[in-house]
């Protein structure tokens, strides 16, 4: 934490006063360590420490350390403030024993009921930055974990799942769902425990998350296909269109998008196989022929009116 | 308006589960030997007996207890839970018939017409889930009734509930908010 260089108000006890006016606030002089009473100028107490900063700092463009400021950043929204000292690994010939074993090994665990909590946060960020998640999603599904850890109501699962289940719950709370094939895929939990764990981490903290649709996963799956825009914004309005249509009851949304990117790319110069796409949406490959043989039949209908067909809407494959 | 739609929907019982208790220990080494249409499996602790006239399952543990499944109807659970308890007490057992009780009914039913899940989860938010990526159903649990409605988009229920009373009252209550979701039949 930053020193502070206002001035201290004085503790609890011993509390100084001036001896003719008790109820005066005294002022403390820092400069010669002083404080003075306001009315009579009489100096109560002497030899006061001066909380001031040690040397001073002149403003460098580099600033990477400031030498005012010790410890690492704090983290007050998710640790329970983390004042505590820590003996590092030593520096230097003086730091170890005489068998080579070094002194002051064992750095002490610091806030041991939190541990696992800081592990978690550890996992959470690891799996994160596998998938490229921004900072903004990583720190809501910290403070997920930290709310359901705190409840205790599912002690008994495992930490991974839970993290793994905040991070999906995350994810769609900031409005850009990831399937959960996606998250198993950076975590070694199975899809079965994710899913059990995200309905019981709803339940535990009472909210509710809104129904995905078939356009929240169109810009990941084109781009990560190589499909150009117009493809992208084909196979966004065929999707939608099936769905408002209600060509495709009962099938999951995934399904519908990849079936929609199979028509958009086969209608366009970029055809990609359904095996592609399956691979991309974690979507197997049938799925997307069921699917596809429900939307052809209105094929002509679900195009865009101003869509340029590479191959026109009778030559598109039929499976 | 509403009774006349109880008469139109029949719904099925498919499934009543039931416990009761023997009150003796029972060697289940003896059940696997001599007992007829019986499956041991000694990792779990169990036997399972199958019985033919009323088609029932049953786990039978060393305890005493036994877990009664598979009957289509209360009645019949009862009276295939008391054939077991016969045939347990014809192979030697001490057995007392006692603490039976019905822990779990299930029973479909169709609706009329078809259901928009997306419309029907969206009016009913915080006791109707749907997660199309985990169960093609949006499930829908009433609360004092301790009754789960599973909804599938063709229009069919499933409902499961402590007894044959509640799982009724679920499917009433549940009716008027699926008919405000149907999907019109000019698709």
């Amino acid at each position: 934490a930053a020193l502070l260089s206002r001035p201290a108000v004085a503790l609890a006890l011993p509390r100084v006063q001036c001896p003719n006016h008790p109820d005066a606030l005294l002022v403390e002089d820092y400069r010669a360590g002083d404080m003075i009473c306001p009315e009579c100028g009489l100096v109560v107490g002497d030899r006061v420490i001066d909380v001031g900063s040690e040397w001073r700092t002149f403003t460098n463009e580099k600033a990477v350390k400031d030498p005012s400021r010790v410890g690492d950043a704090q983290n007050p929204l998710l640790n329970g403030g983390d004042l505590t000292t820590m003996i590092s690994k030593g520096t230097g010939a003086a730091s170890f024993d005489e068998f080579g074993n070094s002194k002051y090994q064992n750095r002490r665990t610091m806030s041991s009921s939190d541990r696992a909590m800081l592990n978690a946060f550890k996992e959470i960020t690891t799996m994160a930055d596998r998938i490229n998640l921004p900072r903004n999603i990583i720190d809501r599904t910290n403070n997920l974990f930290k709310q359901v850890y705190e409840q205790k109501s599912l002690k008994g699962r495992a930490n991974d799942a839970i993290a793994s289940a905040c991070l999906y719950i995350a994810c769609r709370q900031e409005g850009v769902p990831r399937t959960f094939k996606e998250i198993c895929a950076v975590s070694r939990i199975s899809k079965k425990e994710i899913g059990r764990c995200f309905k019981l981490i709803l339940k535990a903290l009472e909210t509710s998350v809104d129904l995905i649709t078939t356009g929240d996963f169109m810009s990941r799956f084109c781009s990560n296909l190589g499909l150009p825009k117009q493809v992208q914004m084909a196979a966004t309005f065929i999707a939608r269109k099936a769905v408002e249509l209600d060509l495709v009851p009962g099938r999951s949304p995934i399904s519908v998008a990849a079936a929609a990117i199979y028509m958009a790319s086969q209608a366009s110069a970029e055809k990609k196989t359904q095996k592609e796409i399956g691979d991309i949406a974690g979507v197997a490959d049938v799925t997307i022929r069921q699917s596809y043989r429900l939307i052809y039949p209105r094929a002509a209908d679900l195009f865009p009116p101003d869509f340029k067909f590479d191959t026109p809407v009778d030559k598109l494959p039929q499976l | 308006m509403d009774s006349s739609n109880d008469e139109a929907l029949d719904i099925i019982v498919t499934n009543v589960v039931a416990t009761f208790r023997t009150r003796c220990h029972l060697n289940l080494r003896t059940i696997a030997l001599e007992g007829t249409n019986v499956i041991y499996k000694p990792e779990v602790g169990k036997v399972l007996m199958k019985l033919r006239k009323p088609m029932i399952t049953a786990s039978i543990w060393s305890s005493g207890k036994i877990i009664c499944t598979g009957a289509t109807s209360e009645d019949e659970s009862k009276l295939g839970a008391r054939r077991l308890a016969r045939s347990l007490q014809k192979l030697g057992f001490k057995v007392r018939f006692s603490d039976y009780k019905v822990v779990n009914v299930l029973a479909v039913c169709s609706m009329p017409f078809a259901v928009h899940l997306i419309d029907f989860t969206k009016n009913n938010r915080p006791i109707a889930s749907y997660e199309p990526e985990l169960h093609p159903a949006a499930t829908y649990r009433i609360k004092n009734l301790k009754a789960t409605v599973q909804v599938f988009s063709t229009g069919s229920l499933t409902v499961t509930g402590p007894n044959v009373q509640n799982v009724a009252t679920a499917v009433e209550q549940v009716y008027p908010l699926l008919f405000e979701c149907q999907k019109p039949l000019c698709n």
